[in-house]
């Protein structure tokens, strides 16, 4: 029994961990204004990946249908959105334009 | 002999570059997408470590591995160095380029938080160019000689050095 990548245990209970990943995630996100597009994406993304882990049990049959590596490539992935929230809430990235480049900063040929 | 336009991956890649502008619009300046479908997000400096992150760990953008940390100088701007970050999504077998400004004095924030790989490249841009990095856990010299004085790649520094070997 092994995933055969480097460093990552096979998940036991994979079902189990992924939805209480996507709730925590789901519940961080609460904390962003509901206007801001990083919420809207990200909710969409956690709830169809959430849908998809609710009806499928068979672990085999649920990686074919998110078609995004190992189940536990996919707990990776869904800690590092939960970290990502988190680190957003402090960045606050929806709000406009910190600063205006000089008129010459980005133009190209010189 | 054209290399061939591929317009699906051009479309791919701006429709990408709206997706981040519109979930970053406080430190993205501008987006653009090159004629060899090479996607170059342009940042404020001070959004450096959140770009990087977002692009990091998002799922939509799992751009793992740093390729290459550079920088480009430009001694006629205010800002005259250009900070440049390659990165490639494994997942998604895409690159994107992330750029930043600085001029000689103003200090960056270090990416070694975020990418690991970026240690060495960050120490390669101060000794060569002189752009300070904070946060870095051990900024120094790394191809210049022990006592070499000067920062070579700068566009004002001659070919041939100031000092006779």
């Amino acid at each position: 029994q092994t995933t055969g990548l480097v460093g990552l245990a096979v998940a036991e209970n994979p079902h189990e961990r992924l939805r209480i990943l996507y709730t925590k995630i789901l519940g961080v996100l609460q904390n962003i204004p509901k206007d801001a597009a990083y919420r809207k994406y990200t909710e969409q993304i956690v709830n169809e990946r959430f849908d998809l882990v609710k009806k499928e049990t068979d672990v085999q049959k649920l990686q074919d249908k998110l078609n995004s590596g190992h189940i536990e490539e996919v707990i990776v992935q869904a800690e590092n959105e939960l970290s990502l929230a988190r680190k957003m809430i402090q960045w606050k990235p929806w709000e406009p334009l910190v600063e205006e480049p000089p008129s010459d900063q980005w133009r190209w040929p010189i | 002999t054209v290399r061939p336009k591929n317009e699906v991956e051009q479309k791919q890649l701006c429709a990408f570059g709206e997706y981040v502008a519109e979930i970053m619009p406080k430190y993205i300046q501008q987006v653009q997408v090159t004629c060899f479908n090479e996607l170059e997000l342009l940042i404020h400096p001070d959004g450096i470590i959140p770009v990087l992150t977002f692009l990091r760990d998002h799922t939509n953008a799992q751009f793992k591995s740093l390729a290459d940390l550079t920088a480009v100088d430009v001694p006629s701007r205010q800002y005259r160095f250009e900070v440049v970050y390659n990165l490639l999504s494994l997942r998604f077998n895409s690159r994107i380029r992330v750029k930043t400004y600085t001029d000689e004095l103003t200090p960056i924030d270090s990416a070694v938080s975020v990418h690991k790989a970026a240690n060495w490249y960050e120490r390669e841009v101060w000794d060569m160019y002189g752009v300070f990095f904070a946060n870095h856990p051990d900024l120094r010299r790394i191809l210049t000689d022990y006592g070499f004085e000067g920062h070579p790649f700068r566009k004002d520094f001659p070919l041939s050095g100031y000092v006779e070997v």
